[in-house]
C-alpha cells in the first residue's frame, strides 16, 4: 500500500529577485513499510521534499498523497493535527527541549494528543530505544547519541504512519551512528515502520532498503 | 484548543519559567514586591484619608451642622433653634459655637488668633474636641479660663499656667489663665486659636443669642443626608452641610493623592511587567529552533501563544500571590507601627481593606499578561522552516 505519493511536485522560492525552483516536477512513490534513503547533492532539493511530505511547508503546484489522503489543500488546523497523529521528525541536531527531563521530552507529543497513558507509554519506547536508566535525566546530561534515541523515542510517541529523519547522524561518532541505525532497521523490521532518511553518507543509504537520489529538484533514479 | 493541549502548555510552562533559577526568583521578587508596594502605598493613603475625616468627624463638625444664610455672619435666634433641636427624636446633642478673630499677647509677643467660643457642656455631648490635649486642664462650662493650640503656645512661648491678654475684634481687651494646651490632629484648629467658654465671648464681644455654627449629632450619622432637608425646613435655615459634605474635600485630596500614588507605583509595576516581557522575549528568540521543532512535531500556533502567556501568567500568579501576602503583612504591620509625622503632629497609620488585594491582583497580574502578549505574538509566527533549517 501507497503511503506517499506526489505527483509533479514543485515549489518555487524567491530570494530577492531571483526564483529558484527547489522542486520542479517530482513524482515520488513511497510503500507502507519501506525503509527509504534520500541522497543526492545539497540543493538537490532533498530536505525540501522531506517538509513538503512531512507537511511543514506547502508546494507551489503539485499533488501529495499520504496515506491515500491529498494532503497539500488542507486547512492549517487540519495539517497541524495530521502531522502530531501521523508523522514523526528526527532532525539533525538540537532535537531536544533542553528543559524537559528525557522521559518529559518524550510525553510531550502524547500530551498534545492526549494520550490517556502517556506516562507508561513514554517509559516503554525509552526502554526500547535503551535509555530505562536515563529516563530522568536532561538532554545536556546526554551524550549526542542518546539524544538522538529519546528524540527517535519523542517522534514515535503517536504511534506515526510514516517516520521523517534528516540527517539523524551527521553529528554522531561511528558507535552511535551505527546504533542509531540498528534502531531504525529495528523499527522497520519489527514494527514495519516507514521511515524515509535523508543521507549525504552512501553508507547509511545503502543500509536502507531502497535510495531514492535527487538532483537539481528532480528524482532521477 | 483542546484541554490537553492546555495541560500540555501549562506542564511546559511550568519548567520552562523554572529552568533558570536566578531569572525566576529576580523576576517574580520584581513582581512582589510592586504589587506589595500597590497594596501598602494604597493602604496609606487609605489609613491617612480615614484618620483624618475620623478625626475631623470627632473634633470639628457634627452629622449635621447649621451655618448661616449667605449674605449673614452669624446664625439669630439661637436659643429658639436650640429649643426645636431638642425636641427633635434624631437629634442626641447639639452645640453651638461662636467664631470670632483677635490678638492674643505674651510678655513681649503679640500674634493674632482665631476664637472659638463654645458651651463646654454642649462641645462635650457632640466632639471630643475639649478631650484633646496635650497638657493641663480641660474647659469647663462657664470656665473664665482659656485653652491655646499647641502650635500658637509653641509660638508664644507661652504654656498652661501662664496669663495671656486677649483682644478681641471689638476691642475688648481681657487677662486670662491658659487652663489647657490642645492638640487635636486637624490643621486649622491646631494653629493659632483659641477656646474660651461662649458666655465669657459673648460678654466680651457684646453678643447675644448668635451662633457662627451649630453642630448637631444625630443619632445615626447615616441618616444625616435625608434629615438635612428636615432641619432646614424645621429650623428655617438655608445652609446645612452633612458630614460627608463637610469631609468631601479631604477626601478628594486623598484621592488625589492617592492618584499620584498609583501612579508612581504603577511605574514600578510596569517595570517589573517589562522585565518579565523581556525574559520571555529572549526565551523566545533563543528557542526559536525549539519552537520549530515542536511545531514539526503537532503542536499549533495557538498552542505555542499559549505556552508563552502561560508563562507570564505564572510569573503573575506567583508573584501577585507573594506581593499579596507582603502586601497584607507590610499594611497590617503599618497599621500597628505608625509613622510619626513632625509637621501636622499626627501619626500617619496604613489601614488594610481586601479591596486593596483585589485591586492589586488583578492590575498586577494583568500588567504582567500584556507584557506576555508580544513575545507569545512573536512566537507563534515563528516559520517552521526557518526555524528549524535557520
Amino acid at each position: 500500500m501507497k503511503i506517499i505519493e506526489t505527483r509533479e511536485l514543485k515549489k518555487t522560492y524567491t530570494l530577492g529577485k531571483v526564483e529558484v525552483n527547489a522542486l520542479n516536477g517530482v513524482n515520488a512513490l513511497v510503500e507502507e513499510g519501506e525503509f527509504v534513503a534520500i541522497m543526492g547533492p545539497s540543493g538537490s532539493g532533498k530536505s525540501t521534499f522531506l517538509n513538503m511530505v512531512g507537511m511543514l511547508d506547502v508546494p507551489t503546484s503539485g499533488e501529495i498523497y499520504l496515506n491515500g489522503t491529498e494532503i497539500t489543500k488542507m486547512e492549517e488546523h487540519a495539517r497541524v493535527e495530521y502531522r502530531l497523529r501521523n508523522i514523526g521528525f528526527v532532525f539533525q541536531f538540537f532535537n531536544l527541549f533542553m528543559e524537559l527531563t528525557a522521559i518529559e521530552n518524550v510525553m510531550f507529543p502524547m500530551m498534545l494528543s492526549g494520550h490517556p497513558f502517556y506516562k507508561e507509554r513514554a517509559e516503554e519506547l525509552l526502554e526500547s530505544v535503551g535509555l530505562k536508566s536515563r529516563i530522568n535525566h536532561l538532554p545536556s546530561e546526554l551524550s549526542g547519541g542518546e539524544q538522538q534515541r529519546v528524540t527517535i523515542a519523542r517522534a514515535l510517541a503517536n504511534q506515526p504512519k510514516l517516520l521523517l529523519t534528516d540527517e539523524p547522524t551527521a553529528n554522531l561518532d561511528t558507535k552511535a551512528t551505527h546504533e542509531i541505525m540498528e534502531l531504525f532497521r529495528r523499527l522497520n523490521e519489527e514494527k514495519h515502520q516507514t521511515i524515509i532518511m535523508v543521507t549525504h553518507n552512501p553508507e547509511l543509504g545503502a543500509k536502507t532498503d531502497r535510495i531514492i537520489h535527487f538532483r537539481d529538484g528532480k528524482v532521477v533514479k | 484548543m483542546k484541554l490537553s493541549e492546555l495541560k500540555a502548555a501549562l506542564f511546559y510552562a511550568r519548567r520552562d519559567i523554572v529552568k533558570n533559577k536566578k531569572v525566576f526568583i529576580f523576576i517574580t521578587a520584581a513582581i512582589i514586591f510592586a504589587t506589595a508596594n500597590i497594596i501598602i502605598v494604597n493602604g496609606f493613603m487609605d489609613g491617612i484619608a480615614n484618620d483624618l475625616v475620623s478625626n475631623s468627624i470627632e473634633t470639628s463638625i457634627g452629622h449635621l451642622n447649621i451655618y448661616p444664610g449667605e449674605d449673614d455672619r452669624f446664625i439669630e435666634g439661637v436659643g429658639f433653634k436650640e429649643k426645636k433641636l431638642s425636641s427633635m427624636d434624631e437629634v442626641v446633642a447639639f452645640s453651638s459655637r461662636l467664631y470670632a478673630s483677635g490678638t492674643l499677647s505674651f510678655r513681649d509677643k503679640a500674634t493674632a488668633v482665631n476664637i472659638i467660643a463654645l458651651d463646654a457642656t454642649n462641645e462635650k455631648r457632640v466632639t471630643n474636641l475639649l478631650e484633646k490635649l496635650d497638657r493641663g486642664n480641660t474647659l469647663e462650662a462657664n470656665d473664665r479660663d482659656i485653652l491655646i493650640s499647641f502650635r500658637l503656645a509653641e509660638d508664644m512661648g507661652a504654656d498652661a499656667g501662664d496669663d495671656v491678654q486677649v483682644v478681641f475684634e471689638n476691642g475688648a481687651s481681657q487677662t486670662y489663665r491658659i487652663k489647657g494646651i490642645t492638640h487635636t490632629g486637624s490643621y486649622e484648629l491646631d494653629v493659632n486659636t483659641v477656646f474660651m467658654a461662649k458666655a465669657e465671648a459673648n460678654s466680651r464681644l457684646g453678643f447675644d443669642d448668635k451662633a457662627s455654627i451649630i453642630l448637631v449629632k444625630l443619632t445615626d450619622k447615616d441618616i444625616a443626608g435625608e434629615k438635612k432637608q428636615v432641619m432646614m425646613d424645621e429650623l428655617g435655615v438655608f445652609k446645612v452641610k452633612t458630614w460627608w459634605e463637610e469631609v468631601e474635600h479631604i477626601v478628594k485630596s486623598a484621592g488625589a493623592w492617592s492618584e499620584f500614588s498609583n501612579i508612581v507605583s504603577a511605574v514600578g509595576l510596569v517595570a517589573s511587567a517589562i522585565s518579565v516581557g523581556v525574559v520571555i522575549h529572549i526565551n523566545v528568540v533563543h528557542k526559536r529552533r525549539q519552537i520549530g521543532i515542536m511545531k514539526a512535531i503537532g503542536a499549533s500556533n495557538s498552542f505555542i501563544f499559549t505556552v508563552f502567556i502561560f508563562e507570564a501568567g505564572l510569573f503573575g500568579i506567583i508573584g501577585v500571590v507573594g506581593g499579596d501576602l507582603l502586601g497584607y503583612y507590610g499594611t497590617r504591620y503599618f497599621e500597628t507601627h505608625p509613622f510619626w509625622e513632625p509637621i501636622t503632629r499626627t501619626w500617619f497609620r496604613a489601614r488594610f481593606y481586601p479591596y486593596l488585594l483585589y485591586n492589586a491582583s488583578i492590575v498586577s497580574f494583568g500588567i504582567t499578561i500584556l507584557a506576555g502578549i508580544y513575545p507569545a505574538i512573536k512566537a507563534r509566527r515563528i516559520n517552521i522552516i526557518k526555524a528549524i533549517w535557520g
